[in-house]
C-alpha cells in the first residue's frame, strides 16, 4: 500500500487532470444533451485546435493565451458550419454519430498531411511550473485549466438556467414543436450551440497543446473516457460533466497508484458501469 | 373576423386528415369545434397553431397570410395554444414553464404582470412554482398549459381537449377559465369531446366528422338537430 503522500498527490493530480476530461465533455454533452447530436469529431476538433496553438507558438512566438483568442473564435466558426450541415441533411442522433466519426476521421488524415504522424510537444516555460502546497505538488498549468473549467461550466450552468436563450434551449430538447409554438426559433438557437461547443473543444484544444504531447492518431485516446464522463455527468449538464471529469481522474489516478499503471484505461468504464448499476437519483 | 380558415385541407403523408375545412373566429368569440375522436380536431387546430402545414386552402389571422410564414412566427401574430395532453416541459419548473410563454420579446416586457396574472388565477401555482412540472397533477398541469398561453398575451388562445382527462370538478373550473379568457378580451377556438360542456360555452360550433365540417350554427340550433343528439348526446 502506498503512502498517505503519496495517495494524497495521486489524488490532487487524478482531479486536476479530470479536468481535462470535463473540459472534453462539456461540449459533447451540451450538443447531445440539447440538440440531440454526438458530435465524435468533438475530439478532433480539439486537436485540431491544440495543432493550431502549438504552430503559432512554435513558428510565429505567438503566446498560447493569444492563439487561443484567435482559435476558440475559429472553432466556433466550424462548430457553426458543421450544424449547417447536420441542419441541411436532417441529421439524426444515430446519423450524427456516423458522420461526426467521418468528420474525425478526415480531420485526423488532415493533421497528418500538414503536421505529419511524429510526436510533437509545444514547450513552454509553463509546462514545468508547480506550487508547493505542504507536501503535494500543485502543477500550475492544470490548476488554471481547472479554474477555467470551473468558470466555464458554471456559466454555461447560469445561461442554461437564467436566460430566456438557455430556457429555450432546454424546453425545445423536450418538446420543439410546442416551443415553437411560442417563438423558439429552434434552428438559430442550434448554430449558437453547435458553435459554443466547438468553441469549448477551442478552449481544451489549447490546454491539451501545453499539456500534452500531440500526434494525430491522440484524437480517440480521449473518446472511451471522455463519452463514460459525459453519461455519468447527465447529458446537457456542464457542471456534471466537469465533477465526472474529475471523478475519474481521481479514480484512475488513484487506481494508478495502488493498483498499477495498467489498470487505469479499465477504471471510467468501471465507474460507469458501477454509478448506472447503482442508479442514484441524480443520473 | 379575427382568424379565417378558407378551404383547408390539411393532412399527412398521402392521406389528408381535414378535408375543406372553412372556419371563422371573431375577435372576443368563443367557438367550439366538436366532433368524435379521430375526426381530425386536433390536427385542424395544430395547423391553426402552425404545428402542421397546411395542403391546400388559405389560412388568414387578422388578415395576415399564415400559410407562408415560420412555425415560430405564430406566437408573434397572437396564437397561443393549449396543446392536447398538456405538453409542458416536464423537466423544468413550473415558472419556467410559463416563462416560456413569454418567450418572445413583445411579452417578456410584460413578464411580471403576466405571471401575477397566472398566479391569481391559480393560486396553487404559485406555491408549486419551483416543482418540476412532471411532478405536478393532471389539473395542475392543465393549468400550466393554460397559464403558459396566457403568458404570451395573445389574441386567441387555441384549447385542444382542455378536459380530457381531469376529473368532473375539475373540468367545470376549466370551463369556468375559459370564459375567464374570453372576458379578459382573448377570442377562444376550443376543441372538445365534451360536447354538452362545450356548446354550453360557445357563441357559435363546427361539427367536424371524418375530416369535414358537417354542420355549424348556434349551439342552441345545433342541439336541435336529430343527427347531433343521437351521435353526441344518445338521446
Amino acid at each position: 500500500m502506498p503512502s498517505a503522500t503519496l495517495l494524497g498527490q495521486a489524488l490532487i493530480s487524478g482531479v486536476l487532470a479530470g479536468g481535462l476530461y470535463g473540459l472534453l465533455a462539456m461540449g459533447l454533452s451540451l450538443s447531445w444533451g440539447l440538440l440531440r447530436l454526438v458530435n465524435l469529431s468533438h475530439f478532433a476538433l480539439a486537436f485540431l485546435a491544440a495543432y493550431i496553438v502549438y504552430e503559432l507558438g512554435t513558428s510565429y512566438h505567438v503566446e498560447p493565451w493569444w492563439s487561443a483568442a484567435m482559435v476558440v473564435p475559429l472553432m466556433f466558426a466550424i462548430g457553426a458550419g458543421q450544424h449547417w450541415l447536420f441542419d441541411r441533411f436532417k441529421v439524426n442522433e444515430l446519423a450524427s454519430l456516423l458522420i461526426t466519426f467521418s468528420f474525425a476521421v478526415i480531420l485526423e488524415v488532415a493533421i497528418q498531411l500538414y503536421w505529419t504522424a511524429d510526436f510533437r510537444r509545444y514547450e513552454t516555460e509553463y509546462a514545468t511550473r508547480s506550487i508547493k502546497a505542504g507536501p503535494f505538488y500543485i502543477p500550475v498549468l492544470e490548476l488554471v485549466l481547472c479554474i477555467v473549467a470551473g468558470l466555464l461550466a458554471w456559466g454555461t450552468w447560469l445561461w442554461l438556467r437564467r436566460t430566456y436563450v438557455g430556457k429555450a434551449l432546454r424546453a425545445a430538447a423536450e418538446d420543439p414543436a410546442i416551443a415553437a409554438a411560442y417563438g423558439v426559433d429552434h434552428k438559430k438557437l442550434a448554430y449558437l450551440l453547435s458553435g459554443i461547443g466547438a468553441a469549448y473543444a477551442g478552449i481544451a484544444g489549447t490546454f491539451i497543446a501545453l499539456i500534452a504531447t500531440l500526434a494525430p492518431a491522440q484524437i480517440w485516446a480521449y473518446l472511451g473516457v471522455v463519452f463514460a464522463v459525459v453519461i455519468i455527468g447527465r447529458l446537457g449538464n456542464p457542471m456534471g460533466a466537469l465533477l465526472a471529469g474529475m471523478l475519474i481522474g481521481a479514480s484512475e489516478s488513484i487506481a494508478m497508484a495502488v493498483l498499477s499503471p495498467a489498470w487505469a484505461p479499465v477504471v471510467s468504464f468501471s465507474v460507469l458501469i458501477a454509478i448506472l448499476l447503482w442508479d442514484p437519483e441524480w443520473l | 373576423m379575427l382568424l379565417e380558415a378558407r378551404n383547408l385541407h390539411i393532412g399527412y403523408g398521402d392521406a389528408p386528415a381535414v378535408w375543406d375545412v372553412s372556419l371563422e373566429v371573431g375577435g372576443g368569440e368563443i367557438v367550439a369545434v366538436i366532433g368524435p375522436n379521430g375526426a381530425g380536431k386536433t390536427t385542424l387546430i395544430n395547423a391553426i397553431a402552425g404545428l402542421l402545414r397546411c395542403r391546400r386552402g388559405e389560412l388568414r389571422f387578422d388578415g395576415a397570410d399564415m400559410t407562408r410564414i415560420n412555425a415560430h412566427a405564430y406566437c408573434s401574430h397572437g396564437i397561443a395554444l393549449v396543446p392536447e395532453g398538456r405538453r409542458l416541459f416536464a423537466k423544468m419548473s413550473v415558472e419556467e414553464n410559463l416563462e416560456l410563454g413569454c418567450y418572445l420579446p413583445s411579452a417578456r416586457s410584460a413578464r411580471a404582470q403576466s405571471l401575477e396574472r397566472v398566479y391569481s388565477l391559480f393560486p396553487i401555482l404559485r406555491d408549486k412554482r419551483r416543482q418540476p412540472a412532471a411532478e405536478l397533477s393532471g389539473g395542475q398541469q392543465q393549468m400550466v398549459a393554460i397559464g403558459r398561453a396566457l403568458m404570451a398575451k395573445p389574441r386567441i388562445v387555441l384549447f385542444d381537449e382542455p378536459s380530457l382527462g381531469l376529473a368532473p370538478t375539475v373540468v367545470d373550473a376549466m370551463f369556468e377559465i375559459i370564459a375567464r379568457v374570453r372576458a379578459d378580451g382573448a377570442a377562444v377556438l376550443l376543441v372538445e369531446q365534451n360536447v354538452l360542456k362545450a356548446l354550453g360555452i360557445a357563441d357559435r360550433a363546427y361539427v367536424l366528422e371524418q375530416g369535414r365540417i358537417v354542420a355549424e350554427g348556434l349551439p342552441g340550433d345545433l342541439l336541435q338537430q336529430p343527427h347531433i343528439r343521437e351521435a353526441y348526446l344518445g338521446v
